[in-house]
């Protein structure tokens, strides 16, 4: 028996496999073997060792920015939008108000397209005639109207709250396993006395650990890909104010015609990615039982 | 026993099905690709049916962004159905539509990565450099040389500016003569005349603040085009050294006094005279303020005229309050379209992308650019019909502007590393909101166009 079903394992993992191997191992050889060579676009790779490196960690301010702003991403995104979605998943499981509703509409940001998203923030904060100006200027305080996602001062907020908000997948995820959580538990509390928010705070939080590790290693690792936002609306800048690796990648790849170089990012994202999910499972201890 | 037969039946029918589904749907794109196939070259099956012994044509690839709302979509459209209606028994050309031009850009510039590039390519934004450099493209000199009358209909001049090192890369398919439209019942009101120095056009946008308008429609997002076409003009016309820096190829030191007076001039009228969206706005976001009479004056080009009478983009009767005009110092943007190039492999498929692209910039192409897209030929022999002076006017101004103005100097997008056009975007706001000075933006465009490769 066993012996078939180790046959009817790999049969069913090769596929998996094969494609993983084909898109996204020889992908990932390809990128960390370029990423030693100066190579543009039409030329054949020149094998430069590690000046690539080099550059990247001594003389590249670019690459330092959009690296701090990736950082900054990925921990508002592993707290912040973790947290408002936990919340929420807490308040809807109470079902007192009207939680299907509240859960539908919450859902909705997370259905539209990034860059339909950018464009929606793109009208709506517009200097000119964007619903939010518009309000300013409509209780007076006209000084505060401003071209939001150009201005140095706002269009880092501005281009953060285009998704940090928007959490819906964590609530939904959170959500589940609540609805797994045995009820017994939750009797045995209510006649021990505990109040709802004891409960909340002492039974529901404490056994969502590993699935919270999980969103937040989803979140974070969320923006390391994150793009299509940020190139409708800001397109990285002002300067370089609102820059992330994957669009410095971007510009280098194919505005500069230096694959070589961006590869090299490219490398740096994938460990700086890898580090944050190792971190991540020992911080939360994803896997290991809840006791 | 029944049960596990039943399954093994099931998954093997489901697999079945399933396999025959996706072939289904395989086919199924097939048909869709051959159908656009079928779009570019109509004739190619019914040639197959009358005369089974006759030679299949020549299958030939050609990417475009020339497509949906494009405003040179309708020509596109209407050269290849032309081209298939005369050449279509011998030449099939297999049309892929992007819809987007920086998606074309990056999609030619990926695919040279891997030497895989469409039969027929349009080299614009630095994708030229990219092929030449590759060894990707075969030069036209040949073919010019066997076609005197094609070489006519594109003219030296054309030529010339896309031949390096005696070579001929690409074929230009259209002369772009850029100066700025403006608003006359704007101008009429603030007392002002299209300025014939760079003193009166600041000071015409200061009469035009007074009188309650916004003078410039100007744009900082994607290429930054409107704001980069002042820009040039400020450059161009700015003595012999400007003049010969906007007249460069590849410019790598952008610090000079020329730069740096004009970035400062640009840098008032971002401040003081232009829509309060500008920085960040895109092309479509200018237009619209222009020709929703919201600001006085737009630079572009021709192409724009057929806007200014869409009911879908103008107010009524919009098309009768705009003039055109020339940039101070009696000057214009002139260049050539970087045009096509032959991506070609073989012989035979050469040939035929070469006969597309005769087509598409002989006589034939360049009028049908010119009646259905407003785009000014390359070959002085062709002339707008009737119908089109009647119905675009200021398109036969135009052309009277671009024989009257002495200075000529081409468009930045049309000099400098595409890296370069992609950084304005950001370097715009840092000069404006105090970030940078014009010395030290000329001083970061230098550095981005080292870091070019």
């Amino acid at each position: 028996m066993v012996r078939k079903n180790k046959g009817y394992i790999t049969l069913f993992l090769l596929p998996t496999v094969v494609l993983f191997i084909v898109v996204y191992a020889v992908s990932i050889v390809i990128l960390f073997g370029t990423s030693f060579t100066e190579w543009s676009s039409g030329r054949k790779p020149i094998f430069i060792g590690l000046a690539n490196y080099i550059q990247l960690f001594t003389d590249d301010s670019d690459f330092r920015q959009s690296f701090l702003n990736t950082g900054v991403w990925v921990l508002l995104q592993s707290t912040i939008h973790v947290a408002i979605g936990t919340v929420f998943a807490i308040i809807l499981n109470m079902k007192e108000f009207y939680w299907k509703f509240a859960r539908t509409v919450y859902m909705f940001p997370n259905i539209i397209s990034g860059a339909a998203v950018g464009m929606l923030f793109l009208c709506m904060l517009n200097p000119d005639f964007g619903a939010v100006n518009s309000i300013v200027r409509l209780f007076g305080n006209a000084d505060y109207a401003q071209n939001w996602f150009m201005d140095y001062t706002t269009a880092f907020f501005s281009v953060t709250m285009t998704w940090l908000p928007y959490a819906a997948v964590v609530t939904i995820l959170i959500l589940a396993e609540i609805a797994a959580i045995p009820e017994s538990l939750f009797e045995s509390a209510r006649i021990d006395g505990a109040s709802e928010l004891k409960i909340n705070f002492y039974i529901i939080l404490p056994m969502l650990r590993n699935i919270i590790g999980t969103c937040v290693i989803l979140a974070g690792t969320s923006m390391l890909q994150k793009m299509d936002i940020i190139m409708m609306t800001t397109g990285g800048g002002p300067g370089n104010e609102t820059m992330n690796l994957p669009i410095y990648i971007y510009k280098t790849a194919l505005m500069e015609n230096n694959f070589g170089y961006s590869n090299s990012v490219g490398v740096f994202l994938i460990g700086f990615g890898l580090a944050f999910v190792l971190l991540c499972r020992n911080l939360f201890r994803i896997g290991s039982s809840q006791n | 026993m029944r049960k596990p037969l039943f399954k093994t039946s099931f998954t093997l029918t489901s697999t079945l099905i399933l396999a025959l589904s996706i072939s289904a749907c395989g086919s199924q794109n097939s048909s869709g690709n051959s159908g656009a196939a079928a779009t570019a070259a109509p004739t190619a099956s019914g040639q197959a049916s009358d005369a089974p012994a006759a030679k299949a044509p020549v299958k030939i690839s050609y990417l475009t962004f020339r497509v949906g709302t494009h405003a040179s979509a309708k020509l596109e459209e209407e050269q290849i159905k032309q081209f298939n209606a005369k050449y279509g028994k011998e030449v099939e050309v297999v049309v892929e539509e992007i819809p987007s031009d920086s998606a074309y850009e990056d999609k030619l510039k990926i695919l040279a990565v891997s030497g895989d590039v469409p039969d027929v390519v349009m080299g614009k934004n630095g994708i030229n450099d990219i092929l030449i450099k590759g060894n990707l493209v075969t030069p036209f000199n040949d073919y010019l040389d066997k076609d005197p009358e094609w070489k006519a209909a594109v003219g030296e001049a054309a030529i010339a500016a896309n031949t390096r090192d005696g070579k001929v890369w690409s074929i230009s398919d259209q002369k772009q003569n850029i100066g700025y439209f403006y608003n006359k019942e704007m101008f009429e009101q603030a007392g002002i005349k299209p300025a014939q120095t760079w003193d009166e056009f600041m000071s015409n946008n200061e009469k035009l603040k007074a009188a309650g308008f916004v003078p410039l429609a100007l744009m900082t997002g994607e290429n930054a085009w409107t704001t980069n076409l002042i820009l040039a003009a400020l450059v161009g016309t700015n003595g012999d050294a400007g003049n010969k820096f906007m007249n460069t190829l590849h410019p790598t030191d952008f610090n000079t006094p020329e730069m740096i007076q004009a970035l400062n001039m640009m840098k008032t009228m971002l401040e003081k005279y232009t829509t309060k969206d500008a920085l960040g706005a895109g092309y479509a976001n200018a237009a619209n303020a222009f020709s929703q009479n919201k600001a006085a004056m737009i630079a572009n080009g021709p192409w724009m005229i057929g806007d200014f009478s869409d009911p879908t983009k103008s107010s009524a009767g919009f098309d009768k309050k705009v003039g055109v005009a020339a940039y101070p110092n009696n000057s214009l943007i002139s260049t050539y379209e970087v045009g096509y190039m032959i991506g070609a492999k073989t012989p035979e498929t050469r040939d035929a992308a070469e006969k597309f692209i005769r087509f598409k910039t002989g006589i034939e192409g360049q009028t049908i650019a010119l009646e259905y897209g407003n785009v000014m030929p390359v070959s002085d022999k062709i002339q707008p019909s009737d119908v089109l002076k009647q119905k675009y006017p200021l398109f036969v101004e135009s052309i009277k502007l671009a024989q009257q103005t002495q200075v000529h100097y081409q468009s930045f997008d049309s000099i400098v590393y595409p890296n370069i056009t992609d950084a304005w975007k950001s370097l715009y706001p840092k000069l404006v909101f105090g970030q940078s000075t014009a010395e030290e933006i000329a001083k970061e465009l230098t550095k981005i166009a080292a870091k070019h490769k």
